[in-house]
């Protein structure tokens, strides 16, 4: 295990056994010259020869010794290796028996033992100490290796430091030269004397100085033997005169074998010479003689720069074709003011400007670069983003889709319809006049007297009030419902009576307000609502099985408190009721409660106390129902859709799509042709009726839904609507009498005024009569007079 | 019956082709695929519908013509780029093995040469087409001919380029053919006109540019490959035209010398014109008779001209009175529409600097100076040893030089005598000036070419504050703002007034700005007008240099500013008036009060016209909205989009005036006090 062990073994051994001369003579001589002067190093030496061979250990006390006498011992060391190892042996065990220097050889010798002993103890003790490390295995912790490079290293072959000088320099010398430390190297003792004295001695055949282990007797071995071993060392192959390398034998040779392996003829053209090959050969000397085969050149250094030949490319040019499809790159455009260097002071931006510019994504900025005020020419850097900006250029050059745009070339003005101005179609609303105010709640609903006196309106706290127009005084009210808002307030069309209906919740109210009327208006307008009275008793309404039916309007007389305000008949029904229109000449109303399915839509008939229901189905939700102004037809308006019927021929007529999501009111024109519809979705229709069931115009001007719409009913041609964003719009809607010119609609005016509340804007609107004025009622709980 | 048409098989999806598909079809890789499209000018197309060429996927894709694409398939230089991959992997494969020697072999003989002719001719079908396209070309090539070698631009390149500009440049002298001239803060534009089209180029100043980033070499490095071509082919065909050799003829050795232009030595191709081969680039086919007459002359006569320095500028106005100039129609009454006026002929442009010996002193850029000096007539420039060779003077106290480009502040002393010129011949200015010589700063020149007309050179005096750099071609359309028009000529109505009742927090001055505005106006259209050459060297030509030009900065001011100072004191006590009263009409505006009218001041004169202004802005808009009401949804569109970019106009064009308002306010503030 030891590896100084095992080195002294493989290293030292060979030259012991061997007997090759003066291989093992060199080595012995290196060896005394090393050895020679440092008394460590001999230790050192000991301390391993004295492990494993009691020759070695006879050498190196040999050496020593020869260090010692060297000037007596002058021969023997060129005689013959074998014998000369044995003298050498015999040489030791001379001085180990006498001379005077055995002391102290002897006293080395004991060292070197004890130490060698001390080493094997240190050889034989495992160089490891077994641990147990986490997992409870053990753990063999190995001690460092101690590598210890001894004797024959090649730093010991240069001790003598006389360096590359011939020996024989020094013949006259004793020695031959100096160490490192530049004491003198004694010449080596050449042993004359001393081999006079072993030649005497006789040594006999194949003695080696070992005993036999098995016999205990000296071991003696023959010369075969010796041959074997010496075979061995070398790596040899045992038997004796084997050849590793055998010469090679070549079986298909140009020597000639006394029996060819063909038997035939040699063929002609072995030994005639080639008439083709003299053909070829000949053709290229008359090449050659000819100039035509040159003989190589290395192409000379051709002008890398080849300068490009130029001529004319354009000499003979045709223009494109007109109808090519290329589309030449646009030209950058040339630089402005602001690209100047010196650029006039307001081209500067200001310091939020700079940051501005200096925040913004390269992407986004609108001009790529600051400008700058430089006061001297001398003073003006680079610009950094040249190279970049290049590229670029040239990236849309070729990455960038060209197109061939129009530009806009139009003149906004020309856009622009040519309208009347406003002042040629006054009059109509500009201001507001009067503001009625005492509501609390929204204000639902407006109506003007059919004189134009007084406004009728109605709201959330249940009263209906009648104003006086002109001073904008309340003159009449009455508290109709405790819990229900009146939906809605309406004159009857007739200007020798007053009656007011106003609907709040199942209850439709007639209502003649007598303190504000003369006695005999009151008087017509009493005699009306009490003409029914009794109509409906004597004829009950029976059906086919002789049942009484329930009347889907029940008429009766509200009772004395409200009968002492002149709230005269009562009619209820079976849902609430939203919109009341009456028919033109006062005979007929129609109520719409869009909550009731099948009695949605009713015909109520005054004279006869009587309440019909002209659908017995109906396609949609009801909004609105209205009577033709001049002609028997009603209209009614679903979510989505306008159909208008024939009452006397008792048919739909015709179905219009105005294409809204939810209309709100409609109304009509009083020449009957034209139709104006107002929608939650913010727009405006206008219906022509002859043309088409699609609208005529589509306007779009309200930001929030539209409540209402109404024509003007005494001959203007203005109409107005009333929105939730808080604003009515006036409009001038004029509809000629022929076929042959479409109606012109001129936006005129935004009135402005009613506050929004609960995003609800104005509620209703109304014109008066006969003159421009219009009335609305806005969800702030005012109503007001515009003109 | 008819067969069913099958969807996809015609139209708008047979009509384009993606790029990938491009570069299947024609089996080549990306990079040689973009390579082919820059040089045959190929680009991709935006489909008009473009969900039928895509077939309904949204992905974003570029699309070429498949018609464009058949047509490269036929491309000779497909098939070299093929050769070429052919012969680099034999390369890679001699690489691979260690044949250097192979690889170096192969790449010298087998390598194919591109040749571009056919693609020029075939992208420009006549002359007029690739004059058209040069825009790109010169920039590009300015550009190369200004940057370092690397390893992604070779030096031949850069040299090439160097060359094809300078023969440019040279044509453009000798035909004089530059127009126009700017210097922006990225470079110096230049535009000349040949053969009617206009040719504007943008050349970076003399900085090492930064060329970091995301700057794809290959890709500039195909377009320079093209665009040498086409600039090789060009100016052959130019010189040719006036009867010049092309190539001309190249002195290496002067070039390493620095000489630039003056390297090349332009010919004529007769065998007649002897004597133009004596001076560097004398033009001899197209020599102007009349410049030359000139030339000839004054070269004649140095010496007389140094006697009557003070005369020299004047001599070419008379001159110019003698040439045919051609008549200015000006536009007598507003309102009038203006016709597009002939440039200047090539006669007025050669003899702009005729007459004149220039000395470029050290701190000058040379090379743009050179050239637009050259350009524009001038036959001697002077300058320092400094710049390299190819000079017609080095030394600064030749007497033959007029005018001296200088571009330092002048010492503030003028403690100079005339001994300190003797003793520092090498280096003249600012330590003393030559008596009769004219010294300007280099933006006299470019705003002389860009007026075609000399200017007064005492504005453009050393350290003198130079009047704004304008670009010669920017054309004011209506309701932009020109700063060459004065503020009262171009602003709205009550804009004055609304910015006068902004600035509350100083006197109100409207009389006195008016005043102001109307020097200021005179100053500037005194500078721009029409200044006969030597007009301003009249006034004060007979006092010394070194007053000139101080006198000439001052005198104006003086004069600008007379009248201020009497009004100032009396203005600013009424400004104080005006503060109080609007202060009085802010608290009382607070209280809820009503102020009894007072006595009118300016500012309440003001304030009515503003609101006046304002009230009919507002009944116009009103108006507008009605009617835009009647629009139908696509027209309102539409009429939006246009006044998006009016409006956009207008307050561009407000703000710039609102500062200049601001700038003016400051500046009769400052010279009041």
């Amino acid at each position: 295990m030891n590896p100084r062990k095992r080195k002294a073994i493989t290293r030292e051994a060979p030259p012991a056994e061997s007997d090759s001369g003066e291989e093992l003579a060199d080595g012995l001589l290196d060896g005394i010259l090393s050895h020679s002067e440092d008394s460590s190093d001999e230790s050192q030496d000991e301390d391993y020869d004295s492990e494993d061979s009691s020759v070695i250990e006879g050498l190196s006390d040999e050496d020593d010794e020869l260090d010692e006498d060297e000037d007596e011992d002058e021969s023997g060391f060129e005689s013959d290796g074998e014998e000369q190892r044995i003298r050498e042996q015999l040489r030791k065990l001379k001085t180990s028996d006498s001379s005077s220097e055995r002391r102290n050889t002897s006293l080395n010798l004991g060292d070197g033992e004890e130490k060698g002993l001390e080493d094997q103890d240190d050889s034989l003790k495992p160089n490891y100490t077994v641990t147990t490390d986490a997992n409870g295995n053990p753990r063999y912790l190995y001690k460092e290796i101690d590598p210890i490079y001894d004797s024959d290293d090649s730093a010991a072959d240069v001790t003598n430091t006389i360096g590359n000088i011939d020996l024989s320099y020094y013949d006259e010398y004793p020695h031959i030269g100096y160490d490192i430390n530049g004491k003198k190297i004694m010449r080596p003792a050449k042993g004359e004397a001393l081999d006079a004295l072993l030649d005497s001695i006789d040594i006999p055949k194949g003695w080696t100085g070992l005993t036999d282990p098995a016999t205990g007797k000296p071991l003696k071995l023959s010369d075969e033997e010796l041959d074997v071993l010496k075979r061995l060392t070398r790596n040899e192959v045992l038997e004796d005169g084997y050849d590793p390398y055998p010469e090679m034998v070549h079986y298909f040779s140009g020597v000639k074998e006394i029996m060819p392996l063909s038997a035939a003829p040699e063929p002609k053209r072995r030994f005639v010479p080639s008439k083709h090959e003299a053909k070829r050969v000949m053709k290229i000397v008359k090449a050659i003689r000819e100039g035509r085969i040159q003989p190589y050149k290395p192409p000379e250094e051709r002008e890398e720069d080849d300068e490009q030949i130029h001529y004319d490319v354009w000499a003979d040019e045709k223009p494109r074709p007109e109808k090519s499809m290329h589309i030449a790159a646009p030209k950058l455009p040339p630089p402005g003011y602001e690209a100047s260097y010196h650029p006039p002071p307001e081209y500067l931006p200001d310091k939020e400007e700079e940051a501005a510019w200096l925040e913004q994504d390269e992407e986004d900025r609108e001009r790529e670069f600051l400008p700058r005020n430089h006061d001297a020419l001398r003073k003006v850097p680079g610009y950094e983003n040249f190279v970049k900006e290049r590229f670029e250029r040239s990236l849309d050059l070729y990455l960038a889709p060209r197109v061939r745009r129009n530009k806009l070339n139009i003149d906004p003005e020309s856009l622009l319809p040519k309208l009347p101005s406003p002042e040629d179609l006054k009059p109509f609303p500009t201001t507001c006049a009067a503001i009625f105010r005492g509501q609390e709640g929204l204000v639902r609903s407006v109506a003007f007297d059919p004189l134009g006196i007084y406004v009728a309106s109605g709201g959330d706290d249940g009263f209906v009030r009648i104003w006086e127009l002109l001073t904008g005084r309340q003159v009449w009210n009455v508290k109709l419902s405790d819990e229900e808002a009146v939906d809605s307030v309406k004159w009857r069309p007739d200007k020798e009576t007053s009656i007011l209906s106003a609907a709040a919740g199942e209850d439709i109210y007639m209502i003649v307000p007598f303190t504000i009327l003369s006695p005999d208006v009151e008087q017509a307008s009493r005699d009306i609502l009490d003409a029914g009275w009794g109509y409906a008793a004597s004829q009950p309404s029976t059906t086919t099985n002789g049942e009484t039916k329930e009347p889907l309007g029940k008429w009766s007389r509200p009772g004395s408190r409200l009968e002492s305000k002149g709230v005269l008949v009562q009619v209820t029904v079976r849902s609430p009721v939203k919109t009341i229109n009456w028919h033109r000449k006062g005979e007929y109303f129609a109520t719409v409660s869009p909550r009731g399915q099948s009695t949605a839509v009713a015909i109520h008939t005054l004279s006869k106390h009587l309440t019909q229901l002209p659908f017995r189905r109906l396609k949609g939700i009801a909004q609105t129902a209205q009577f033709h102004p001049s002609k028997a037809l009603f209209f009614v308006a679903t979510r989505n859709s306008i159909r208008s019927y024939d009452l006397a021929k008792q048919e739909l007529v015709k179905i219009l799509q105005p294409g809204a999501k939810w209309i709100s009111s409609i109304d009509v024109h009083p020449g009957g042709d034209n139709l104006l519809v107002g929608t939650y979705d913010k727009r405006l229709l206008w219906h022509d009726l002859d043309l088409s069931t699609k609208p005529y115009k589509t306007l779009r001007f309200h930001t929030a839904a539209i409540r209402a719409v109404r024509y003007h009913q005494g001959g203007l041609p203005l109409f107005a609507d009333a929105s939730d964003d808080g604003s009515m719009q006036i409009f001038h809607g004029k509809v000629v009498g022929d076929m042959m010119e479409n109606a012109t609609i001129v936006p005129l005016k935004v009135l402005k005024g009613h506050k929004v509340k609960s995003r609800l804007g104005v509620m209703d609107v109304d014109w008066h009569p006969r003159e421009p004025w219009c009335v609305s009622a806005g969800a702030d709980g005012t109503c007001r007079l515009w003109n | 019956m008819a067969r069913i048409k099958k969807k996809g098989t015609s139209g708008a999806a047979k009509n384009y082709i993606t790029r990938t598909r491009a570069v299947k079809k024609l089996q080549i890789s990306l990079p040689d695929f973009r390579r082919l499209c820059i040089f045959k000018g190929i680009y991709p197309r935006e489909p008009r519908k473009k969900k039928k060429v895509t077939k309904g996927s949204t992905a974003a894709t570029t699309f070429y013509y498949t018609k464009d694409i058949q047509y490269l398939l036929h491309e000779p230089l497909l098939a070299k780029f093929r050769e070429h991959k052919a012969v680099s992997k034999k390369i890679a494969r001699a690489l691979g093995r260690g044949e250097a020697g192979d690889a170096a072999r192969l790449e010298k003989n087998l390598v194919p040469k591109i040749k571009l002719d056919h693609i020029i001719k075939e992208r420009y079908p006549t002359f007029v087409d690739a004059l058209r396209d040069l825009d790109d070309a010169l920039s590009m090539l300015f550009l190369f001919a200004n940057l370092p070698s690397s390893e992604h631009v070779p030096a031949k390149t850069i040299s090439l380029c160097q060359k094809l500009c300078h023969e440019f440049e040279h044509y453009v002298i000798v035909s004089h053919s530059l127009r126009k001239s700017f210097l922006s803060i990225k470079g110096i534009y230049y535009q000349a006109t040949i053969q009617g089209q206009d040719i504007l180029w943008l050349v970076p100043y003399r900085f090492v540019q930064r060329t970091g980033g995301d700057i794809d070499f290959r890709i500039m490095g195909t377009f320079i490959e093209f665009y040498t071509t086409l600039l090789g082919f060009v100016n052959y065909r130019l010189y040719t035209t006036i009867g010049l050799v092309y190539p001309p003829k190249f002195n290496a050795k002067m070039d390493e010398q620095g000489a630039e232009l003056s390297a090349f030595q332009v010919e004529g191709k007769s065998v007649g014109t002897d004597n133009a081969s004596t001076g560097n680039e004398e033009a001899p086919a197209v020599a102007n008779p009349e410049a030359q007459a000139i030339a000839d002359k004054l070269a004649a006569l140095p010496e007389t001209e140094e006697e009557e320095t003070a005369l020299a500028p004047v001599q070419p106005v008379d001159e110019d009175e003698a040439n045919e100039e051609i008549d200015k129609f000006e536009v007598t009454a507003p309102g009038a529409d203006e016709l597009p006026q002939p440039q200047a002929s090539n006669a007025e442009v050669a003899s702009l600097f005729a007459p004149f010996t220039f000395y470029l002193s050290r701190e000058t850029p040379r090379a743009p100076l050179e050239f637009l000096l050259k350009a524009f007539g001038c036959k001697r420039i002077g300058w320092d040893g400094a710049f390299g060779e190819g000079a017609f003077t080095t030394n600064e106290s030749d007497p033959s030089i007029t005018h001296q480009i200088v571009d330092r502040p002048s010492l503030s002393n003028g403690a100079e005598t005339s001994e300190d010129a003797d003793t520092a011949p090498k280096v003249q200015w600012p330590r003393s000036t030559m008596p009769g010589r004219t010294y300007v700063q280099p933006q006299w020149v470019w705003d002389c070419i860009n007026q075609s007309k000399l200017l007064r050179p005492d504005l453009y005096a050393p350290g003198a504050e130079l009047p704004p750099h304008l670009s010669p071609w920017v054309k004011p359309k209506k309701g932009e703002y020109d700063p060459n028009l004065s503020l009262q000529e171009q602003e709205a109505e009550g804009e004055a007034a609304a910015f006068e009742e902004e600035e509350d927090e100083e006197e109100e001055r409207a009389d006195l700005k008016v005043n102001g505005d109307g020097n200021n106006v005179d100053a500037l259209l005194d500078r721009e007008s029409s200044v006969e050459a030597g007009e301003g060297m009249d006034v004060d030509g007979s006092e010394d240099d070194e007053d000139d030009s101080d006198e000439s900065d001052e005198g104006p001011a003086a004069d600008e500013f007379d009248g201020f100072d009497s009004d100032a004191e009396s203005d600013i006590s009424e400004g104080e008036a005006a503060r109080l009263q609007h202060q009085r009409e802010l608290e009382a505006e607070a209280t809820g009060k009503t102020l009894e009218p007072e006595v009118e001041t300016t500012k309440s004169k003001n304030a009515a016209i503003r609101k006046k202004a304002e009230k009919k802005r507002k009944q116009e808009e009103e108006e507008r909205a009605r009617q835009k009401m009647m629009l139908s949804n696509k027209k309102r569109k539409l009429l939006k989009r246009i006044e998006y970019g009016a409006n956009k106009r207008d307050t561009e064009a407000e703000t710039l005036r609102r500062k200049r308002r601001k700038l003016e306010k400051a500046k009769s503030a400052a010279n009041a006090i």
